[in-house]
């Protein structure tokens, strides 16, 4: 195609209309906060901790032996207190073990012991047997015939 | 491929591109409210993904791309291309800057209309032809049609426009 003619130049000289000035705050208002927060990048992260790791490094190392000493006890602590703990108690779930045959003869010989030592158990007085005097066998079912 | 673009990155884009952006959508739409949501929606996009611009070699183009396409959707959404013409085709805001030359004024005012009457399509190649000065094959990839295209709608689109102006012209020439 051929270069402009003088109608396109005249054209091409019109001059458009600028952008509104407000629009800038408009437009690349929501364009910022669309993009959102952006994640931390490698660099920075491995920064961070190498932040970290420095300063761990100045707390520690003036005193080393000190600080592993204090660990080391920390530890011994730890398990010692694991160690002494009380396994938890589950009687109440676990079902009853019946006593051996050793352990039952050696209740009874107890209890005998127990029951010398004080002496026969008096029963109370509405259980004992009423007092009645001896009977010849005849007399006893002629009784029984008449009730 | 570029990451994220920080704010800075979007300043420059908007420093770079918002005008010819803005009057290439203002006289595709003739809308100064739509202009205004295309051009958000299409920096919201390039914030939003940041890679969009990596692999492009015209950036100007690219964005002119990604605002037609957006302008095109807008339409889609409205309804009908039909609606689209009698909607984005009529004259409401005119694509160019007020003068204080009633000769000028006059020109420009019969201009924006003469454009107003054309189909979107070829009023959007005789822009990015006669104000942004892209090439045929430049405007064939911002539209998404082959270079002969852009090249027959051009001269389609300039032969109504001389006929329309020509009286004008030849009177203010």
């Amino acid at each position: 195609m051929n270069g402009p003619d003088q109608f396109e130049e005249r054209l091409q000289r019109q001059p458009l209309r600028p952008v509104p000035p407000a629009w800038r705050d408009e437009i690349l208002g929501p364009a910022r906060a669309a993009a959102g927060p952006r994640p931390v990048p490698f660099a920075a992260r491995r920064r961070l901790s190498s932040m970290f790791a420095t300063g761990l490094s100045a707390l520690l190392w003036p005193h080393p032996k000190a600080w592993g000493g204090l660990a080391a006890l920390w530890l011994l602590v730890l398990g010692l207190n694991f160690a002494s703990r009380e396994p938890a108690r589950s009687e109440v779930a676990r079902p009853a073990i019946p006593p051996s045959p050793q352990m039952r003869a050696l209740l009874q010989q107890q209890e005998q012991l127990f029951a010398e030592l004080i002496g026969p158990a008096e029963k109370p007085v509405a259980d004992r047997p009423k007092p009645v005097a001896p009977q010849p066998h005849s007399q006893r079912r002629e009784e029984f015939l008449n009730t | 491929m570029k990451t994220m673009p920080a704010d800075f990155e979007l300043e420059r884009l908007y420093e770079d591109h918002a005008q010819a952006l803005f009057a290439f959508l203002l006289n595709l739409t003739r809308d100064e409210n739509d202009t205004r949501d295309l051009l958000q929606d299409v920096f919201v996009r390039l914030a939003r993904h940041p890679g969009l611009l990596g692999s492009a070699l015209d950036e100007r183009a690219f964005l002119i791309r990604m605002a037609h396409n957006a302008a095109i959707d807008l339409m889609r959404r409205r309804g009908t291309r039909h609606k689209y013409q009698e909607r984005f085709g009529t004259e409401r805001s005119s694509p160019f800057a007020a003068t204080a030359d009633p000769d000028e004024a006059a020109f420009r005012a019969e201009l924006s209309a003469a454009l107003g009457e054309l189909p979107p399509e070829k009023r959007a190649v005789v822009h990015l032809k006669l104000w942004e000065g892209l090439t045929f094959e430049q405007i064939a990839f911002s539209l998404d049609i082959s270079p002969n295209t852009a090249a027959s709608r051009y001269r389609y689109a300039l032969d109504k426009l001389r006929g329309r102006l020509r009286p004008l012209y030849e009177e203010i020439k």
